[in-house]
C-alpha cells in the first residue's frame, strides 16, 4: 500500500500540489459506494474547506453527541492534516456512524452510490438546521453567547429565514416547474430546490441532450389533466422544468438502474452518455448561460444493479486521479472519456459514470 | 432532497368512484342569461322572409341559449340543458339542427327551434370535444373533434333516429338526455343498418358508427370543413394543421408552419385557402393547392383563438388572448384594430354587417364590422402592415400601447350574469361563501339552493374570516364552479354523514330533538317534483311499497347492504322542510347518471316522475322513496366524563358514554345533574329516581330528554363542563369540542364541576 503512495508521488515529482494528500480508503466490505462519494467530496474544494472550517470552531466541545457531520469532518481533517502526502485512511468511524443511522446502509450488501450521496446530503443539512435552532433557542435564553458564534459553526447561517447553511450554499439549486393550461394559456410556476438532477439516458447521447429532455415539455392529459384556477376546470396543460437558480457545484445523477416493468427488477443500462468536460447550462430561466467544470465522478463498475464496484476520478490541481478504495493512481485526462458508456449492449467495458460533480465556474472565479 | 423525475412519481390511476354521484347546480334568478364564458356562437340563417333571426350561444355553464334577435334588443327564447360540463362548440346545420359539443365527451343534437329537446346523444368521444365543423351545402356532415386527437365524421341523417320528425317536443325532451329509457322507439324499426334486436334509444351508438379521421397523437382544438363537405382541417397541439377527405377520414396531408398549438381554422368556401390562427400569435394563410403557407400575418401580441372572414375570404377578422379584434385583409397584409375587449375573445360571428363576439365573460356583444365593405374600415386610418412577429411586438412596446380602436362601444349587447369563480364551504356545511366575476360576496344556503346574504363588493377573506364559526360537522359535499355556478356533488355514503337538531334548523312541528339528516333532506328537497309526478303516474302504491319499479336490483341489494332507517312517522317524512325548498322560480338541476343512461342535467321541476335506477343512482331513489340510508360511519361519539380535580360533585357512571356527535353540551349537563351525587345529596334526586342504576359502562346519554319542569330543576345546581381546562359553551357540540378543544385522537375527556351557587 505505501508503495502505491510513492508511485503516485513519484509520478508527480516535483508537481505535487501543496498542501494536498491524496489517500485511499479502506473498504471494510462493499463500502465502495461510501468511499467513491467520499473521494468526490473531498476533493469538492469548497465542500472541504467549509467542512474543515465547521470542524475547527465545533471540536471544542468534547461532550457534543457524534454525529455523522462530525465524523464527516473528522475524517477529512484527519486526511487534510496526514505527514504523507499519500497513503490509505481507514474511514472507520464514520461508516460505523453511517450504519448506525440508517438501516439501509447496514449491512454488507451492494449499495447505491446516489443514494448514500442524497442521504449523507440532507443528514448534514438536518444536523446543521438542528444546531441552528438549538443556538437560536441558546440565544434567545441568554443574549450574551451571541457573540460567541462558535455554537453554530457558521454565523451566517443563523439570520435566514428559510435557513441556508453552506451545504445548501454549496449544492442547492431551484428549479422552476412552468404549468401552461392550454385553454386560457395561463402559465403558473413553482420552485422547487434540488442538490442533484436525476437525469433519464438514452443510448448514445450526451449530458447536452439528457438536460435538454429533463427540461422538454410534458402535457399533462387524458386522466391526469391539470386544474386551472383560472377555468375553475380541469384542462390539458404544458408542464416543464427549468433551472432557475443554478448550483454552485451541480450534481447530476444518471438513471442507469432502471426498473424493467417486464423483467420485474432493476437493470443497468450502459449507455454511452457523453458527459463533457465543461458543461455549459441553458435550459435556465434567465439566458444566461451557466458554465460548469467537471471535477469528480463517481463510475459504477459491473454488469448489473446488485453488484460491481464503485470508484471515482477526480481532478485536483489540473491532474486527474482515479481512487478505488485502498488504491489512488494519477490518469491521463483523456481516459476520463473510457468512462462514458458502451454503445453496444454487451460489451466488456462495464466501467460507467454514474454520479457527475460540475462545479460552475462562475463561482470559482469570484 | 428533491428528487427530479424519480421513477417512484407515476401518479395512482384514478380510482373508479363505486356509486354515480348527484350533483345539483343552484341555477341563477336569471334563467335567461348565461353565468358563465361564453365559448361558441351560431347564428341562424334568416332564409324565410318574416322570420326571426336567433342567435345560438354556448357557454361554460354547460346550456345553450337562444336568442331571437330584434331591433331594440335580443330575448331568451329557448335554454338548451342537457350537457353536464362546458359546452365548446356548437354550429347550425339545415333544418335548424343544433349541433352542440362539450367537455362532458359528448356531441348533442337538438332541434333548435324547439323549447329546448335534445334529439340525441352521441357517445363516441372518450375525452373532452372541443371543436364542431359543419358543410355550409351538406348539411348533413358534421364533424367533432377533440382531446386525445379523436377526429369523427357524422352522418347526421344515419346517425339520428327520424323521433326529432314525429313524436311531439315534450316527449322527446324527456327521451333523449335522460337517454329515453321510457321510449318504446327502437332505431331497429326505421334504420336499415341496425342490429335486428330493439335497441333503446341511449344504446343507439352501436347502431351507427362515424368515420373516424385517425391520425392526430395529441389532442385537436381546431377545425373546419369547406362548404361541400369534401374538405376537413383540424389543428392542435402538434403544431401542424392536418387536412382530411371527410368522406373517408384518410389523410391528405399535413401543413408545418406554427409553433405552438393551433387554436382556430377557418376554409373559403372552394376548400382552396386556409387560414389558422395559433397561440405562436400567428394568423398563417395556406394555399392547399399548393400545400403551402401563402403568407403569415403578425397582427397580435398574444394567441389567436378566433378566425371570422368576410364572405369572399378577402380579409380576416381575428381575436384572441391579447382582448383585441384586428381586420386584415389578406392581399395587402394591411391590419387595423376594429376594437378591444376586457376579455379574452373565445369566438366570432357575421351577422349582417356586423360580428358578435364571444369572450370569458358571460355577455355577448356585437360590434360594427363592415362586414360587405372592409374597406371602409381602412379609409378612417389607423391601419398598419402585418409584419412578421417580432415586427408586431416592438410595435406595440415601442409605441407604449396598441392602436387606438375604431370602435369604441358594442352596437348590441346580449348581458350575462357574472359567474362565481372563487368559493369556500363554511364550517356549518349548510353555507358556502362565493365571489363572483363582479368581485360580488355572496352567502349561498346550500340546502335549499338560494342566496341568503349579499354583501356586495367586499373582501372575500375578510368575510370568510368573519363567518368562521367554531362548529364541526362532516364534510357531506363537496362543491365546484367550472360552470360559473356553484355544482353540489353528493357522493354515497359520505353524504349521509351529517345530522342537525331540528330545533337549530327551525323546523315548525318537527319535535326539537329529532335528528335530520342534511343529505336525506335535501335530496327529498330536490326530488319533490319528481316524486308527486311518480305517484300521479304509477299510483302511491309503488311509493308505499317502497318498490321501485323494475327495481328488484335495489330492494336485493338493500337487504343485503343498507340499514334500513325508517322513521317513526312515515307520513310526515316526506313533507320537506322549510330549510330544504328549492325555489320554484329559480329551480336547480341536478346532474347525475344511472345504471344505463350517461351523465345528464335537467331542471328539478323538468323531471316527469319516468326516470328511475336506470336514469339516477339507486342509492338516491332507495333513500327518497324509501327512506333507506346506506351503511355509513358511526355518528356517536365515546366519551368520559370525569369530576375536576379536586371537585366534590360524583355521579355514578364513570365507564365510557356514547352520544350522538351533534349532542350540545347543555344536554351533557341536564345529565350530570340528573345523575349527580352530592356530598349533600339533594333529596329530590332520590325521590325522583330519574337515573336508572343500571346506566352504567357505554350507556347512551338520552338526548331526547323530558322538557317538563321537574320539581328539583327549579334548584338545580349549576354545573359547567371543561376540556383541556377550557370552560365550555353549552351551545357547543360533542363533535366540536372533540375538533377544536380536545384535538386527539383518543376518545373525548370531558371534567364537570360544580358552580359556586349565587
Amino acid at each position: 500500500m505505501g508503495a502505491t503512495g510513492s508511485k503516485l508521488e513519484k509520478a508527480l515529482g516535483d508537481q505535487f500540489p501543496e498542501g494536498e494528500r491524496y489517500f485511499g480508503l479502506e473498504n471494510f466490505g462493499n463500502t465502495c459506494y461510501c468511499n467513491s462519494v467520499l473521494q468526490a467530496l473531498y476533493f469538492c474544494v469548497p465542500f472541504r474547506e467549509q467542512l474543515l472550517e465547521y470542524y475547527a470552531n465545533n471540536k471544542s466541545p468534547p461532550e457534543a453527541e457524534e454525529n455523522l457531520l462530525t465524523c464527516l469532518a473528522e475524517l477529512f481533517s484527519q486526511i487534510s492534516s496526514q505527514k504523507k502526502k499519500t497513503g490509505v485512511i481507514a474511514p472507520r468511524r464514520f461508516v460505523q456512524r453511517v450504519r448506525k443511522q440508517n438501516e439501509l446502509f447496514r449491512g454488507y450488501m451492494h449499495q447505491d452510490a446516489h443514494e448514500f450521496l442524497n442521504f449523507l446530503l440532507n443528514e448534514l443539512v438536518d444536523i446543521l438546521e438542528k444546531e441552528s435552532h438549538a443556538a437560536k433557542s441558546l440565544a434567545a435564553s441568554s443574549p450574551k453567547k451571541v457573540s460567541n458564534g462558535t455554537c453554530n459553526g457558521h454565523a451566517n447561517g443563523v439570520k435566514k429565514e428559510p435557513l441556508v447553511t453552506w451545504v445548501h450554499k454549496n449544492f442547492q439549486g431551484i428549479l422552476t416547474n412552468e404549468t401552461r393550461c392550454l385553454r386560457c394559456e395561463t402559465v403558473t410556476a413553482r420552485d422547487e430546490t434540488f442538490f442533484d438532477l436525476s437525469l433519464d439516458i438514452e443510448q448514445n447521447s450526451s449530458i447536452t441532450s439528457c438536460l435538454k429532455n429533463f427540461s422538454s415539455t410534458e402535457t399533462l392529459n387524458a386522466e391526469d389533466k391539470f386544474f386551472c384556477d383560472k377555468c375553475c376546470s380541469l384542462q390539458e396543460a404544458q408542464k416543464r422544468m427549468k433551472i432557475k437558480k443554478p448550483p454552485h457545484i451541480l450534481v447530476i445523477h444518471l438513471k442507469r438502474f432502471k426498473y424493467m416493468e417486464q423483467l420485474g427488477r432493476y437493470k443497468k443500462l450502459s449507455y454511452r452518455v457523453v458527459f463533457p468536460l465543461e458543461l455549459k447550462l441553458s435550459n435556465t430561466t434567465e439566458n444566461t448561460d451557466s458554465e460548469y467544470s467537471l471535477f469528480a465522478v463517481v463510475v459504477h463498475v459491473g454488469s448489473g444493479p446488485n453488484h460491481g464496484h464503485y470508484v471515482s476520478l477526480v481532478k485536483s490541481h489540473n491532474h486527474w486521479l482515479f481512487f478505488d478504495d485502498e488504491n489512488a493512481e494519477i490518469i491521463d485526462e483523456s481516459a476520463v472519456q473510457t468512462f462514458f458508456g458502451s454503445a453496444q449492449e454487451y460489451s466488456s467495458n462495464t466501467d460507467h459514470g454514474y454520479i457527475l460533480f460540475y462545479e460552475s465556474l462562475a463561482a470559482s472565479k469570484s | 432532497m428533491h428528487r427530479v423525475a424519480s421513477a417512484g412519481n407515476t401518479s395512482t390511476s384514478v380510482r373508479a368512484r363505486k356509486e354515480k354521484r348527484l350533483t345539483y347546480v343552484l341555477n341563477d334568478a336569471h334563467d335567461t342569461k348565461h353565468c358563465a364564458g361564453v365559448n361558441c356562437l351560431a347564428l341562424s340563417n334568416s332564409s324565410s322572409p318574416g322570420g326571426s333571426e336567433y342567435l345560438f350561444t354556448g357557454s361554460r355553464d354547460g346550456t345553450l341559449k337562444r336568442w331571437a334577435l330584434a331591433e331594440d334588443g335580443a330575448t331568451c327564447c329557448a335554454t338548451f340543458e342537457s350537457h353536464v360540463d362546458w359546452v365548446n362548440d356548437a354550429v347550425l346545420t339545415g333544418n335548424n339542427t343544433l349541433v352542440s359539443c362539450s367537455s362532458d365527451t359528448t356531441v348533442k343534437v337538438w332541434n333548435g327551434l324547439s323549447e329546448g329537446s335534445c334529439t340525441r346523444t352521441l357517445r363516441q368521444h372518450s375525452d373532452y370535444v372541443t371543436c364542431l365543423a359543419s358543410a355550409e351545402k351538406n348539411s348533413n356532415v358534421v364533424a367533432s373533434a377533440g382531446l386525445g386527437g379523436e377526429v369523427y365524421i357524422w352522418d347526421l341523417e344515419s346517425a339520428l333516429s327520424p323521433t326529432s320528425k314525429s313524436s311531439d317536443a315534450t316527449e322527446e325532451n324527456c327521451s333523449n338526455g335522460v337517454s329515453g329509457a321510457g321510449s318504446s322507439l327502437s332505431i331497429t324499426s326505421i334504420h336499415p343498418n341496425s342490429s335486428s334486436n330493439t335497441i333503446s334509444l341511449h344504446t343507439q351508438s352501436q347502431g351507427y358508427i362515424p368515420v373516424s379521421a385517425k391520425g392526430h397523437k395529441e389532442s385537436v382544438y381546431a377545425l373546419a370543413m369547406n362548404d361541400s363537405g369534401s374538405l376537413l382541417v383540424s389543428g392542435g397541439t402538434e403544431k401542424v394543421v392536418r387536412v382530411w377527405d371527410p368522406r373517408t377520414g384518410s389523410k391528405t396531408m399535413k401543413l408545418k408552419g406554427h409553433t405552438d398549438n393551433i387554436r382556430a381554422l377557418l376554409l373559403d368556401s372552394t376548400g382552396r385557402f386556409c387560414l389558422s390562427g395559433s397561440s405562436d400569435s400567428m394568423i398563417r394563410l395556406w394555399d392547399l393547392g399548393q400545400q403551402r403557407c401563402v403568407h403569415s400575418y403578425a397582427v397580435h401580441t398574444d394567441s389567436v383563438w378566433a378566425l371570422a372572414s368576410t364572405p369572399t375570404f378577402s380579409h380576416v377578422y381575428s381575436g384572441g388572448r391579447d382582448l383585441s379584434l384586428y381586420l386584415t385583409d389578406l392581399a395587402v397584409r394591411e391590419s387595423v384594430l376594429l376594437c378591444t375587449k376586457d376579455h379574452p375573445i373565445l369566438q366570432l360571428a357575421l351577422h349582417g354587417d356586423g360580428m358578435w363576439v364571444a369572450t370569458t365573460d358571460s355577455s355577448v356583444h356585437k360590434w360594427p364590422a363592415e362586414v360587405h365593405n372592409p374597406q371602409k374600415v381602412f379609409e378612417r386610418g389607423g391601419s398598419f402592415l402585418a409584419g412578421n412577429l417580432s415586427f408586431s411586438r416592438a410595435r406595440v412596446s415601442l409605441e407604449g400601447s396598441t392602436p387606438v380602436p375604431i370602435f369604441k362601444e358594442p352596437s348590441f349587447s346580449i348581458y350575462g350574469t357574472p359567474g362565481i369563480v372563487q368559493h369556500v364551504i363554511l364550517n356549518n356545511r349548510r353555507h358556502v361563501l362565493t365571489k363572483d366575476t363582479a368581485d360580488t360576496v355572496k352567502l349561498w344556503e346550500i340546502t335549499r339552493g338560494a342566496v341568503t346574504q349579499n354583501y356586495g363588493e367586499v373582501s372575500f377573506d375578510k368575510k370568510k374570516e368573519e363567518l368562521f364559526e367554531m362548529v364541526s360537522i362532516p364534510a357531506w359535499f363537496t362543491v365546484d364552479t367550472r360552470l360559473g355556478c356553484l355544482a353540489v356533488h353528493l357522493d354515497t355514503p359520505q353524504c349521509f354523514s351529517a345530522e342537525m337538531y331540528s330545533a337549530d334548523l327551525n323546523i315548525p312541528g318537527k319535535p326539537e330533538d329529532d335528528k335530520v339528516n342534511l343529505a336525506r333532506e335535501t335530496l327529498k328537497g330536490l326530488l319533490v317534483h319528481w316524486l308527486i309526478k311518480r305517484r300521479q303516474k304509477f299510483g302511491s302504491q309503488s311509493s308505499i311499497s317502497g318498490e321501485v319499479p323494475s327495481g328488484k336490483d335495489v330492494s336485493t341489494r338493500v337487504l343485503t347492504t343498507s340499514r334500513v332507517e325508517v322513521d317513526g312517522n312515515a307520513h310526515n317524512d316526506s313533507v320537506v322542510f322549510p330549510p330544504f325548498e328549492f325555489s320554484p322560480a329559480s329551480p336547480p338541476s341536478i346532474m347525475t347518471e344511472g345504471s344505463q343512461s350517461g351523465p345528464w342535467r335537467k331542471k328539478i321541476t323538468d323531471l316527469d316522475g319516468t326516470e328511475d335506477e336506470k336514469d339516477m343512482p339507486w342509492w338516491v331513489i332507495d333513500c327518497v322513496m324509501n327512506n333507506r340510508l346506506p351503511p355509513r360511519e358511526n355518528t356517536k361519539c365515546s366519551f368520559y366524563l370525569h369530576p375536576c380535580e379536586g371537585s366534590t360533585v360524583q355521579i355514578l357512571t364513570q365507564g365510557k358514554l356514547s352520544a350522538p356527535r351533534i349532542l350540545r353540551i347543555h344536554k351533557v349537563i341536564n345529565y350530570i345533574v340528573e345523575k349527580l351525587v352530592l356530598v349533600k345529596p339533594l333529596d329530590s334526586v332520590n325521590s325522583d329516581g330519574t337515573f336508572a342504576p343500571g346506566m352504567h359502562g357505554a350507556t347512551g346519554v338520552d338526548d331526547s330528554s323530558q322538557t317538563g319542569p321537574k320539581p328539583w330543576q327549579k334548584h338545580k345546581p349549576s354545573i359547567e363542563i371543561l376540556c383541556n381546562n377550557q370552560v365550555l359553551s353549552p351551545e357547543m357540540s360533542l363533535a366540536t369540542v372533540r375538533a377544536y378543544i380536545w384535538k386527539k385522537p383518543e376518545d373525548l375527556v370531558l371534567n364537570y364541576r360544580l358552580l359556586p351557587s349565587k
